[in-house]
This record gives structure tokens, sequence and C-alpha cells, in this order.
């Protein structure tokens, strides 16, 4: 036997590889087989569903896409703007951790992923609890600071669905995150920082209140309340909403962005950018948990409409083939995101 | 500090009353939790798949395979068990494999299906079920005959109203396990006023504040009954047609729109009630008395409401036919209905069972949620009865409704 390889050394990665092969024909080729096949078909659950190789019905595709376009633009948008906000939270946090953490680093990880040892639909609804009606969020904002109007709502609106994203998946942002920061060569800044790379104080506050507040008002006005209420907003809660962006903004801008950092660790840290970001992104773009629970029916992704289609319509060529787009659409993006950045980013990403 | 507060009262609202998992908070958990695991649901004991003859020939054979909806039977103090299937246990000396399997009848109905299409066992011996849903299933012919002369005491203490229903008339397939209505949920405090009527949820002040329930079977029958009352239709809602629904879906949409109408939920509105993000819903019958607040309160509307029952079938291929039977049978005992309405807070469909209950709670008497009053029944009507492709037809109505 070992002779037998050792002649045939060609075959040693084939079976190296091959329990994980088998394993992605078995979960992952033949179900998409049969879910494209799925969505191929016609008929009801009840007459029974008939599909290839009697019946091509490739207009489901179009069809479905044209009809639920609204839902595939909420989930990009919110699945998007969750990365976005994960990664404006997460990167200074996980900087914080690398860099300041000092012997509290492990205790300071484990805070990060802690919430994962409660189920996320308890977490979930207790953000209905926190940002609803009468929570404790807007006991503040609106009772006590008197900053919104008495009919501001928060649960039922963009807002809502995407700050649950963000809470969500923040933990798959900042670990990788934090590996890289982990792995950058200390001496390579102290080496930067010899070289005339000196603190950009003003720049780094200056950028950091820019982004925090642009952010702020951006995804506040927009998403929450403006096509909430429909009528625009007020003057006090867009400073509201930019004062929330641009405080942590300055405080991070001025402690985190100096040159060295321009210069050496971002660029560093980019394949754990590249990784959170497509960890937050691709189970965002396809959640529907948030979007059930926090929102309304303008606010439904398309993970909503699959889920309700299997389950409650029994319509399976219409669930099978928008879930085969959502998955063709999401792995078309990877494919140009991992071109943009380099495979070499993702390889490196992944170790 | 304020966080602290706030769950609490949720807890205080929910939790601590024994009945919290009433109704359902959990189903929509469950539902969600199925949905997450790929709709894994534990396969009970003899696996589908197996022949479709009767197995027990003619005997009395365990283990009963009961699927029922979650906190659908009475439980012991410490709930650790329920009083009904341990004294059939003892009465039978069979097991009793009760699982609380149905969140929903379509997603049932889907778990099922593949099964009885094929003309394979489901593995289950009893099912409670809406009544549309078992009208279809006995419309499909996947339902076997109950044999009326093992249930005796079923025959002969259904209550009459229940008779004579048009899909099942002579109880050929189905008896009737519980009823309930659906009506108007209110918290008074966040009103500020009382509500009678329908139209009373549509005021201007419960703007962003109203919900209603997923699915067409109580929404679009409940709306129907307004839009009857002002003339706008004809039929009453078991009679609906596709244009009503286009009228009650054309009525519903602006108030979608205009985010009038918060969301459409399954019984997560206690929550919603709990939090205050909903002030006004429609609800069913039992589950603001058991499980919300103080304020919260239930009405039966001025135009009617819809009034709904599950009901005990047994799926074709059932392999212990018997077993089900006999527990039908049990269950029609006036005493044990009695106990099991006690607990559970639905309206039992047994005679005698009234008497019972007063019996062992004479304050149940004047409980309207238990005995509606005659006024109340007299404006009851049931879901919609339609044809697989009307059912179609609604339930893409009602899922473009909520927007997806």
């Amino acid at each position: 036997m070992g002779e037998a390889l050792r002649r045939r050394k060609w075959l040693i990665p084939w079976l190296l590889m091959l329990p994980g092969l088998l394993w992605l024909l078995a979960f992952f080729v033949i179900p998409n087989i049969r879910m494209l096949q799925i969505a191929l078909s016609e008929g009801t659950l009840l007459t029974g569903f008939v599909g290839p190789p009697e019946i091509w019905a490739w207009a489901n595709f179009p069809e479905n896409v044209a009809r639920f376009a609204g839902n595939f633009v909420n989930s990009l948008v919110y699945g998007g703007l969750a990365t976005v906000l994960c990664f404006l939270i997460g990167y200074p946090l996980a900087y914080t951790i690398a860099f300041r953490g000092g012997r509290y680093k492990n205790i300071l990880l484990f805070l990060v992923i802690a919430p994962f040892f409660t189920s996320f639909l308890i977490r979930t609804i207790s953000w209905k609890v926190i940002l609803g009606n009468d929570g404790p969020f807007l006991a503040v904002i609106r009772d006590g600071l008197g900053l919104v109007p008495a009919n501001f709502t928060i649960i039922g609106t963009p807002l809502a669905v995407t700050a649950g994203l963000t809470y969500e998946f923040l933990p798959f942002m900042v670990l990788p995150l934090y590996v890289a920061l982990e792995r950058v060569d200390k001496r390579l800044i102290e080496a930067a920082q010899d070289l005339y790379a000196g603190p950009w104080r003003p720049g780094g506050t200056i950028a950091g209140a820019l982004i925090g507040g642009g952010v702020a008002i951006a995804v506040g006005v927009g998403l929450g309340y403006a096509r909430f209420l429909g009528d625009g907003a007020d003057l006090m809660t867009v400073l509201f909403w930019g004062l929330a962006g641009v405080i942590p903004g300055i405080l991070v801008g001025t402690a985190m962005i100096s040159q060295a950092f321009l210069r050496i660790t971002f660029p560093l840290t980019l394949p754990g950018v590249f990784a959170g970001s497509l960890l937050v992104l691709i189970p965002a773009i396809g959640d529907y948990i948030n979007a059930e629970l926090l929102g309304s029916p303008k606010t439904q992704m398309v993970g909503n409409v699959i889920q309700g289609r299997f389950l409650n319509q029994n319509d399976y060529p219409t669930a099978a083939s928008l879930a085969f787009v959502l998955m063709a659409a999401i792995l078309i993006g990877i494919f140009l995101y991992a071109r943009l950045l380099g495979t070499e980013e993702l390889q490196n990403a992944t170790v | 500090m304020a966080d602290e507060t706030t769950t609490t009262t949720l807890l205080d609202a929910g939790l601590s009353r024994r009945r919290f998992l009433q109704g359902t908070a959990l189903a929509g958990f469950g539902a969600f939790l199925a949905a997450c695991g790929g709709g894994a649901t534990p396969a009970p004991s003899g696996a589908p798949g197996e022949s479709a003859e009767p197995g027990d020939g003619g005997e009395i054979t365990g283990p009963l395979n009961w699927a029922n909806w979650p906190a659908y039977i009475d439980l012991n103090e410490d709930e650790s068990a329920s009083p009904t299937l341990e004294g059939y246990q003892a009465k039978y000396g069979i097991e009793v494999n009760y699982v609380e399997d149905i969140q929903s009848n379509e997603d049932f109905f889907a778990t099922i299906s593949p099964a009885l299409q094929a003309g394979l066992d489901s593995g289950w011996d009893l099912m409670c079920l809406t009544d549309y849903m078992v009208a279809r299933l006995a419309g499909l012919g996947w339902l076997d005959e109950i044999d009326p002369a093992n249930v005796p005491n079923a025959v002969s203490n259904v209550n009459d109203n229940l008779k004579g229903i048009e899909w099942d008339p002579d109880f050929k397939y189905h008896f009737p396990y519980q009823s309930g209505a659906d009506g108007i949920g209110y918290n008074v405090k966040s009103t500020g006023r009382d509500l009678t009527s329908i139209a009373d949820m549509f005021d201007p002040a419960f703007k962003g504040k109203l919900t209603f329930l997923t699915g067409y079977q109580d929404t679009f029958a409940f709306v129907n009954l307004l839009l009857l009352d002002r003339g706008e239709v004809s039929n009453t809602p078991p009679d609906m047609t596709n244009e009503d629904a286009d009228k009650v879906y054309a009525f519903l949409k602006p108030y979608v729109d205009d985010g009038f109408i918060r969301a459409f939920t399954g019984n997560e509105y206690l929550q919603d009630f709990a939090s205050g993000d909903t002030w006004v819903a429609l609800v069913y019958s039992g589950d603001l008395a058991s499980s919300g607040g103080p304020d919260d309160v239930f009405v039966y509307p001025d135009e009617g409401s819809i009034i709904w029952t599950d009901n005990f079938c047994i799926p074709k291929g059932a392999q212990h036919k018997r077993a089900a039977e006999a527990m039908i049978d049990y269950c029609y005992d006036p005493l044990i209905a009695a106990q099991m309405a006690n607990w559970i807070y639905y309206l039992s469909p047994v005679k005698g069972a009234k008497e019972e209950i007063i019996k062992l709670d004479p304050e149940a008497a004047d409980n309207q949620l238990l005995f509606p009053p005659p006024e109340v029944q007299a404006k009851s009507y049931p879901q919609p009865n339609l044809t697989t492709e009307e059912d179609a037809y609604f339930s893409d109505l009602s899922a473009k409704l909520e927007g997806a």
C-alpha cells in the first residue's frame, strides 16, 4: 500500500481532499442541482411539481426577480449598510483590543463573543423591548430630551432592521479584524514613526468626525426618519443623529488615525477587512429574522419572501428560484470582490 | 436602570403567568426555529414511509403519535405532566407520544403532504388542525374515516352547534378539539378609549400601532366583516370569493403603505403589547386574558367575529388508528373536557363540559372567553371555506400585503 502510494504520488493530494470533495458533492452540489430543478418547475404542492426534463420554466427567474425586486433592494441596502456599520464600529474595537488591550485582551475578546451564549432569537426580541415604544431608548431621546416627536417610532423602520443586523453580525467582523491586527508587526510601526510618519492629530480628529457624523446622519435620516414618516426630518433630529456620530468619530479618529496607521497598520489589515466584510455581508443579506421581528411589511427582505413562499404558500418553485438568484448574486459579488482585492488577500484572510 | 425596568415589565407580563406559553408566543419562536433548522421536526416513532395498511388490526395498540399545537393541553401544577394524557395512559395502558409540532397549519401541512401524497404513513396517528385544513385534507382523501362505533362518547357529546359542518356533516373524518374566536385586542391605557367595532381599529390616533394576523384566514375574514357592515361586499366570511378578497386587499393596502398597519404577526403580538409598540390588534380570544398585561382588553366587535375550531383527524395510513379513536373518545368525556378547558381557556366542544367547568371553578361561569354570550354567538362566522385555486389566490394576496 505504502509502496503503491509512493509510486503514484499524484494521488495523495486527491486522497486528502476526498472527504472534503465528497462532502461538497453531497451537501452542496447535489442539493443545488435539485434546487435549480425545483426553480425551473411549475405546479403546486397539491397537483405536484413538474420540472426538468419535462418542463424548463426559465421564465420563473425574471418574473420572480421583477416581482420581488423591492425585497432584493431591501436585502442589499440593509445588508450592505450593516456591513459598513460593522466595519466602522468593529475596526476601532478590534484595534483597541489588539493594541491597547494589555492583560485584559482575553476578557475583552470573550466579551465580544459573549452574546453568542444567548439564542439570537432572544437577543433580537430583546431589541424589540429596548427600542420599543415604552423602551429605555425612546424614554431618553423622546421623553427625556424631547429630540423627536411623540409619534416617533424605531420598531418597524428600516433603521431598526439595519441596527439589528449590525448588532447580530458585529462579532463576525471583529474577530477577523482582531486576528489581522494582532499579526501587524509593531516594529514596522515604530520604524515608520522613526521615518517621519508622525501623529496626524487634527487630520485624524477631522476625518473621524466627518465619517462618524456623515454616516450617522445618512443612516438616521435616510432610513429611520424620513422614510418612515415621509415628511422629511426636522433640524433637531438631524443634529441629534449628527452629534451621535461626530462625538465617537472624534474620539476614535484622534486616538487611532495617525500617519503610521494610514501607511502601515490599515494596509496590513486589509485581509481582515475583506474576510470580516464577507462574513457579515453574506449572512446579513440572507437574514430574515431581523426584518421579521424588528421590521414592518415595507422592510421585508428577500429571505422573508423565500421563507414565506416555502412554508406558507408552499410555492416551492418561486422560493427556489429566488434562493438560487440570491446565491448566484452573492457568488458573483464575492468573485468580483476577490478579483478586486486579489486572491492572495483572500488566502491571507483565511489563514 | 430604565433597561432593567422594561425587561422586568415584559417578564411580569409574561413569564409570571402560568400560561405565558399559552397561545403561543412560543409557537412563533418554534416556527422560526423550525425554519432555521431546515424544518427539522423530530420524527415520531413509526417512521414515515412504512406501509399504509392500518397496523393495529382492530386492537388498541400504542404508542399513540399525536401532533398538536403548543400549550394546547392541560398540565399539572408544576407543569411536568398532563393529567389527561396520564389518565389515558392509565386507562388503556399504552404510551402517548404527544408532540407539540404544529405551529401553523400550512407549515405542518408541508411536513406531512409528501408522505400522504405518496400513499405512505405520515408517522402520525392523530392530529389537531383547523377547519379549513381538515377540509382540505379530507378533500384530498388523505384522512382515515373515524369508526363511530369506536367513539360513542364523541358521537353523543359533541355540541349541537358544531354538527352538520359543510365539508363533513356526519363526522366521518373529524371531531372538534377546541374552538376559539378572533376579536379586537387593545391596551386601554394607550388608546385612552374603549373600542367596540372593527371600524374603531382605524382611528387615526392608532397610526403605526395597529397589527393584524398573518395569513388570510383571520385577517381577510375579519376585515370582510367590516366591509359587509358597510355594504361594500355581500358575502359572509365563509362564502368569500376572490372579488371579496380583492376588496379586502384594496381596503388594507393604503393602511399598510403609509405605515398605519405596522405589522402582520403571529402570536408575537403579545410581546408587542408588552413593549407598547402595539396598541390595537386582531387577536385570538384567550391570549390577552391569559398572557397579556392588566390593561390589555379583548372585545368581540359589533360587526361580528370569526370563530374557528381545531379538529381531531386521523391521517391515512395511521399505524395506531384504534388508539387515536380511543383518545378522541376519552377527550369527549365531559369530566376530561372540563379539566382541559379549565386550563387552556378555549371553548370545549363537549356537551356537559360547561357544568363540569363551573363545578371545578364557579367563577368561570362569567368568563366570556369560555362562554361567549348569545349575542356574540349569533354574529360569529367561520373562516373562509375555499377551493384550492381560491386558497392560492387568497394567500398570494395576503403575502403581497405582508410585503413578501
